[in-house]
């Protein structure tokens, strides 16, 4: 038998979901919307900044309580390009994406970079760009895009 | 098979939502139990991860998403899953591990995080439902245990105001416990039985809440146990079982399933006659007829007889049997598989003598916890010494 003989039923699996930010990620993206920088939390015990932050060292298990800021500068360490969408529809325009890793810090950013694909290299230096004050909400999209140094 | 001891424990608040992520709940929980047991994070070998559906957080492959705040980074990690029987089923598959040699120290993490569905758990619940056969009616998780509930009521010949006295002794219990969620120190039989009906007989302070919350245990091997702990709590028989998946071939008045479950614990911890060896108990509550239900299906309590002894005050925490000391889910609250903290860790408590103000009296030398879920015909069962 094929599709069209099988008797069939529609339904769905609904449900909307709301996420609390978190302990570190309250203050992380409180920073972004208020302050316009990136805050790591550093441990001590093992001399790691992690970037996003977190509340603990996920190497010896302390509590994190140490903020620094993360010096608006890194570099680009791994990039795609993609031409379909989160549905797999054709993007109008390709979107370049690279992961950032910021110097002194554990971790990094993956976020869009406003370039053609052609001028995103590995290694070139990119900075954060914050969308404007008051249209900023403490989400991570509160970060608009890299753009290059 | 080695011998294997609960050497720590530890919980978070249990609250309808934290602002913590379920990693940090993790996190909070591990660090407590890891200090109880005087020891660290290089210290543990592996660690299991217990969640139920990844739709109440709302990540898939929840275990994944929470390795680094259960401290699973760079060792080996695996998460198990039985429902609302992962509280009991975890600390199983870490007994396991170190019971088999693979590892002399191991982490045990549960968390739920429920609040991150909306507008409620429901939502989730409304899914584990045959799409074929019982979908089209739309059904609300409380049906299924409202016709549990009437048919154990009908076969025994149970009053409901004596399986409200289950949910007045758990949420007054619950006082006591510093995470609790929902206790009430004034709380009456009329209350549940004026409070708003659900699903007949099931009503509103009948059911314990959906709550976030996570709690973590640290096993350890006889040498470890022995070397840093002055008060280890030794798993002496573990036992779980799972019914068919069809309703409607279930004994809704007797839990079979469990009873064989109990009897795999008990042969292992060579117990023979569990209601005189067993001192203090901990079944899964999360309605308050099941407690009775699973005190019957543990052979605790002859069928039917459960709601006697609860009468009778057997099981308060100064009762001959001492139930759900802790306050249980009715009391504590309910974050599905972090309820391992108010099962098998306040048997863990209790045994060691470090319950606070929960303390039964005299000294308990043997303990049992009990969770259950899947579609709810399963079972886990842990046999625990002093």
């Amino acid at each position: 038998m094929v599709g069209e003989e099988y008797r069939r039923w529609e339904g769905d699996m609904e449900a909307l979901y709301v996420y609390t930010a978190g302990v570190a990620g309250d203050r992380f993206f409180r920073e972004i919307r208020d302050n316009e920088r990136l805050m790591g939390t550093y441990c001590p015990e093992c001399d790691v900044t992690y970037l996003p932050p977190r509340l603990y060292c996920e190497t010896c298990f302390s509590e994190l309580n140490e903020w620094e800021e993360i010096p608006n500068k890194g570099r680009v360490d791994a990039i795609t390009v993609a031409y379909v969408d989160d549905k797999g529809e054709r993007l109008a325009r390709p979107k370049v994406l690279a992961m950032v890793r910021f110097l002194g810090a554990n971790g990094g950013l993956i976020h869009v970079v406003d370039l053609p694909e052609e001028d995103v290299y590995r290694g070139m230096e990119v900075e954060v760009v914050y969308l404007p004050r008051g249209l900023r909400k403490g989400s991570f999209l509160d970060i608009l895009h890299f753009k290059a140094i | 098979m080695r011998k294997v001891a609960v050497i720590g424990a530890g919980m978070t608040l249990f609250r309808r939502r934290l602002l913590e992520t379920g990693k940090e709940m993790c996190f909070q929980a591990v660090q407590m139990a890891l200090e109880e047991a005087g020891l660290e994070l290089k210290d543990v070998d592996a660690v299991v991860s217990g969640s139920a559906p990844d739709a109440f957080d709302g990540v898939h492959m929840k275990g994944e998403y929470l390795l680094d705040g259960a401290g699973g980074v760079r060792k080996p990690y695996m998460r198990v899953f039985t429902g609302g029987g992962t509280a009991c089923f975890s600390p199983i598959a870490g007994w396991w591990h170190v019971a088999s040699g693979l590892a002399d120290v191991v982490l045990v993490v549960n968390e739920e995080k429920m609040s991150s569905i909306t507008p409620h758990p429901q939502y989730a619940f409304a899914n584990i439902w045959d799409p074929i056969l019982d979908r089209p009616l739309k059904p609300n998780l409380v049906w299924i245990f409202a016709m549990e509930m009437n048919r154990y009521m009908t076969v025994y010949g149970i009053e409901k105001a004596d399986i409200a006295r289950v949910a007045v002794k758990n949420k007054r219990n619950a006082v006591d416990h510093p995470a609790a969620q929902l206790a009430d120190p004034n709380i009456t039989v009329d209350d549940v039985l004026n409070s708003e009906v659900m699903a007949w007989p099931v009503q509103r302070l009948d059911i314990s809440p959906p709550s976030d919350g996570a709690s973590a245990l640290v096993l350890a091997s006889e040498d470890v146990a022995r070397q840093v702990s002055e008060t280890p709590v030794w798993i002496s028989g573990v036992g779980w079982c799972i019914d068919s998946t069809m309703w409607t071939n279930r004994d809704l008045s007797f839990p079979e399933y469990l009873a064989r479950a109990a009897q795999q614990a008990y042969g292992m911890a060579k117990i023979e006659n569990p209601r005189k060896e067993v001192d203090v108990v901990e079944p899964y509550d999360p309605f308050d007829y099941k407690e009775l239900h699973h005190l019957e299906g543990l052979l605790l309590a002859d069928k039917g007889e459960a709601p006697i002894l609860t009468r009778e005050g057997v099981t308060q925490r100064d009762g001959e049997l001492p139930t759900c000391p802790s306050g249980g889910l009715m009391g504590v609250g309910n974050p599905i598989a972090a309820t391992m903290g108010i099962k098998t860790g306040e048997i863990y408590w209790q045994l060691a003598g470090k319950a606070g103000r929960r303390q039964v009296p005299g000294s308990p030398q043997v303990g049992v916890c009990q969770a259950w879920g899947d579609l709810m015909q399963f079972s886990s069962v842990m046999v625990m010494r002093a």
